[in-house]
């Protein structure tokens, strides 16, 4: 013991000074030292939870390991990436992770491993559980102050009805996440719960704080003129087979000027798709062109659909204006947890402007990764910036 | 114009019409998928992309809704400020007015007292006591106005501290013992010296409330004031042998202007039993009603134990009438209202008190001429650009450490009762009541002879 033994010091920091979360991210790429990096930066005696996002090149189940055994007791929730956004912007290759303080924050996780099975009465019993753990050590009243994040399987093609059945479960409860990557390699995604990386599986986190915070979406894109009509569809395999009773590659090649050969993820990333359902626009990403000649999407699709062509606004403005919004309303922010479509950071990469992006985003302290797909409220979209915005200013009644 | 089936044997005759005819054939198979997908109406059961445009749906739904409610909410909150201003405006008139009435109405009590003080002959003793209780009456109503409006509007906030509830039932036995008397009852008191934790006048209203109203529907026999010990808190209770209170009338009693069983003479306005369940309220004291129709009514009032011990400020044991003490003491007496002053010299004079008088601090120092005094009493308000009665407090207590004060004043707020308390005064609200004051300075003179060299409190 040193001199300051003399004092006694108590062992528990006031609750008024300490932060509420903290952040940390490894570039090793040894998962036992990205392990015991993280577990150094974030472990404290209160540490509620831990949300990690990290690329699919690690050797999974040996960092699933490290983590479980780095953070014994602590729930951990997290998913595989297609890049990741650290403290300093925009990272590859490495592990991004959020601590969260049990003083300013109660959590909650599930884990849905029966994707197909997943009804709206195990989508009740599962929120009701949640709800319920979390009201136990709640900051603030549960139905007002709480959000739920999921992270799903990318690859799994079953967002659409798991979110729309978790939607209805929670009610008014705002829900957001994203949906976990592989490098743009379209072979294994992966979300981690309970010690362990699973394929077609979900994890829903609820949390609870008297901070106030903000689910959000946002994306740049405008609509254009031309518009395509789905004729021929694979709802299940998300394929579009023909378009305009065209083959879907040939007529969208058509569209935006190129050969079906030149036809690749930037490509996709510049001229995207999107459904219009009342005033909104949804974009639905296209994942790859299949040998076939009809293309994969991101998304569920619908013989009959009507995509209409999208064109990019200037993608940073727009972030901008968001962040400054979400700033104003909710003081300096915490933290923003990041759901960013991977096409959005291609576009960006396309543009040369990754730095000037890791740079905002860094300022705005959002952290998260970049995704095979967005979450909001029930909703799953593609190739937008969604998330939530955790404030410091007191809410007000 | 069939719109799904191509028509039969149509030869192409040039290359135009080939192209014309392969682009009708598209258009066709578009319009079949557009049908197909218009006439599923959205419903394709369980399919992802139905889901997904339903969740679409429900979302821009909720939003709808959520803006309709926020404009609500804010119209409600735009309407709920103004009823508060409103409110507001309202006691801040009658806090004003009845500031201004209170004033006088002390003076006339202060003479009145005194006046009763002098050898009168009989005639004119009854008629001074009429007086004086007619003066009471306009006091206890104006209070209560004063009350219901300050509680309505939540700008009363209760002052909590431990003391004994012996401190505050002592004298409410004394004082309502004569009372029932006059009416030919019997007050039973059984003292009772648990700490609580409650608004020491607060609770006190509550009590006196429970008496008087014991005392107004008792016609004869007997009214029992006393305490019982429950693990969650003390019951202070008031019994009487009154006619009782009927079950279906028990919630009624409560609202304001309600009196039942009113054949008798009565003065009552019918707002106590509505003050007391809002500061019930108030303090979080649960209220007990138990009633046996034609034999009694106990009312009780649940008032939780002190966690903490008090610092003992006045020992039980003393607070008996001592008016020897009084006689030759001297009291300093500083209020800016002359008639207040006067009505001052004229009762502590009456008692036997040495009695020095002044409207400020510099003027206190011309008349004392250097002496010390054994009691300073002073009103917080003084005059304009003067110090506040506290300040003048510090200000004497520097020159004459150990010097007892008594801070009175007529705002009723917490906070300065709670300040006066901190820096060791006590605190009397006016209208002065001349038995509580003689009590007090009773009691402060008692502590003074027993401790002359206290150190500044």
């Amino acid at each position: 013991m040193s001199a300051s033994s003399l004092t006694h010091f108590p062992r528990q920091a006031p609750v008024a000074s300490s932060a509420p979360l903290l952040t940390a991210f490894s570039r090793s790429a040894d998962p036992q030292a990205v392990a015991s990096e993280l577990a150094t930066a974030l472990g404290h005696d209160d540490l509620a939870f831990v949300l990690f996002f990290c690329s699919a090149e690690y050797p999974l189940d040996q960092l699933g390991e490290a983590m479980q055994q780095a953070f014994v007791g602590v729930p951990m929730a997290g998913c595989t990436t297609a890049g990741e956004i650290t403290p300093q912007g925009y990272g590859r290759g490495c592990v991004v992770a959020i601590g969260l303080d049990r003083r300013h924050f109660a959590v909650s996780l599930s884990l849905v491993e029966d994707l197909d099975g997943f009804d709206l009465i195990r989508a009740q019993q599962l929120v009701d559980d949640l709800l319920d753990e979390c009201r136990g050590h709640a900051m603030a009243p549960v139905g007002e102050n709480s959000f739920a994040l999921t992270l799903l399987d990318g690859l799994s093609s079953s967002e659409e009805q798991v979110l729309a059945t978790l939607d209805a479960a929670l009610g008014r409860i705002p829900s957001f996440g994203g949906s976990a990557g592989d490098d743009n390699r379209l072979a294994h995604t992966h979300v981690y719960s309970n010690g362990r990386f699973r394929s077609s599986a979900a994890v829903v986190v609820m949390i609870n704080t008297a901070l106030p915070f903000e689910v959000f979406t946002t994306h740049h894109l405008r609509p254009q003129s031309a518009k395509l009509v789905v004729t021929r569809a694979d709802r299940e395999g998300r394929r579009v087979l023909e378009l305009n009773a065209a083959p879907a590659a040939e007529e969208y090649a058509r569209l935006v000027g190129l050969e079906v050969a030149e036809l690749d993820a930037s490509v996709f990333a510049r001229y995207p798709l999107a459904v219009r359902i009342g005033d909104a626009h949804y974009v639905r990403s296209i994942q790859r062109v299949n040998a076939d000649g009809s293309l994969s999407f991101y998304c569920a699709v619908e013989n009959g659909i009507v995509l209409t062509a999208m064109q990019p606004a200037p993608i940073l403005e727009d972030l901008e204006a968001v962040l400054g919004r979400l700033h104003d309303t909710l003081g300096e922010p915490v933290l923003v947890i990041g759901c960013d479509c991977f096409l959005r950071r291609l576009e960006l990469e396309a543009l040369g402007a990754v730095d000037a992006a890791s740079r905002l985003l860094a300022r705005s302290r959002v952290v998260g990764f970049n995704t095979y797909g967005e979450q909001h409220h029930g909703m799953h979209v593609n190739q937008t910036f969604t998330g939530v915005a955790i404030g410091s200013r007191p809410r007000t009644g | 114009m069939d719109l799904v089936h191509a028509p039969d044997d149509v030869e192409p005759t040039s290359e135009s019409a080939r192209q014309l005819t392969e682009e009708n054939a598209r258009l066709r198979r578009i319009c079949a998928a557009l049908i197909e997908r218009v006439e599923s109406g959205g419903v394709v059961g369980g399919a992802p992309y139905a889901a997904f445009e339903h969740s679409v749906l429900l979302a821009e739904q909720v939003r709808e809704r959520t803006e309709t409610l926020q404009r609500t909410l804010g119209e409600l909150h735009r309407a709920k400020a103004e009823a508060e201003a409103a409110n507001l405006s309202k006691t801040k008139f009658l806090a004003a007015v009845s500031h201004d009435l209170l004033q006088p109405l002390n003076a006339a009590r202060l003479f009145t007292s005194a006046l009763d003080e002098h050898a009168l002959p009989e005639p004119s003793r009854r008629v001074v006591g009429h007086i004086g209780r007619s003066l009471k009456d306009v006091e206890t109503l104006l209070g209560t106005l004063v009350d219901i409006s300050r509680l309505d509007a939540g700008v009363l906030t209760p002052d909590i501290a431990p003391f004994r509830v012996g401190e505050l039932l002592d004298v409410l036995a004394e004082e309502y013992r004569q009372i029932a008397a006059a009416q030919g009852l019997e007050l039973r008191y059984v003292p009772n010296d648990t700490l609580i934790e409650s608004d020491l006048a607060l609770l006190a209203r509550v009590v006196r409330n429970f008496l008087s109203n014991a005392i107004r529907y008792t016609e004869r026999g007997r009214i029992l004031l006393g305490c019982r010990r429950h693990p969650e808190g003390l019951d202070i209770m008031v019994g009487d042998t009154g006619p009782g209170i009927a079950e279906e009338q028990r919630e009624a009693i409560f609202e304001e202007f309600r009196r039942i069983g009113g054949d008798r003479e009565d003065r009552g306005l019918g707002l106590g039993l509505a003050i007391v369940d809002r500061i019930s309220g108030m303090l979080g004291h649960p209220l007990r009603l138990r009633s046996c129709p034609g034999r009694g009514s106990v009312f009780a009032v649940r008032v939780p134990y002190a966690r903490t011990k008090v610092a003992q400020r006045h020992d039980p044991e003393r607070i008996r009438p001592a008016s020897d003490r009084l006689a030759g003491a001297t009291v300093w007496v500083i209020d800016n209202d002359a008639d207040i002053r006067e009505g001052m010299q004229a009762l502590l004079g009456g008692w036997g008190c040495e009695v020095v008088t002044a409207a400020s601090l510099e003027q206190l120092d011309a008349r004392a001429n250097g002496q010390h005094a054994d009691v300073l009493l002073v009103d917080y308000h003084l005059a304009e650009g003067d110090p506040d009665g506290l300040e003048v407090a510090s200000h004497l207590q520097a020159r004459q450490p150990g010097l007892p004060v008594v801070v009175i004043t007529a705002n009723h707020a917490a906070e300065l009762k709670a300040e006066a308390r901190r820096k060791g005064h006590d605190c009397l609200l006016k209208p002065l009541k001349p038995l509580r004051l003689r009590m007090l300075l009773a009691t402060l003179l008692e502590a003074r002879a027993n401790a002359p060299a206290r150190p500044q409190r």
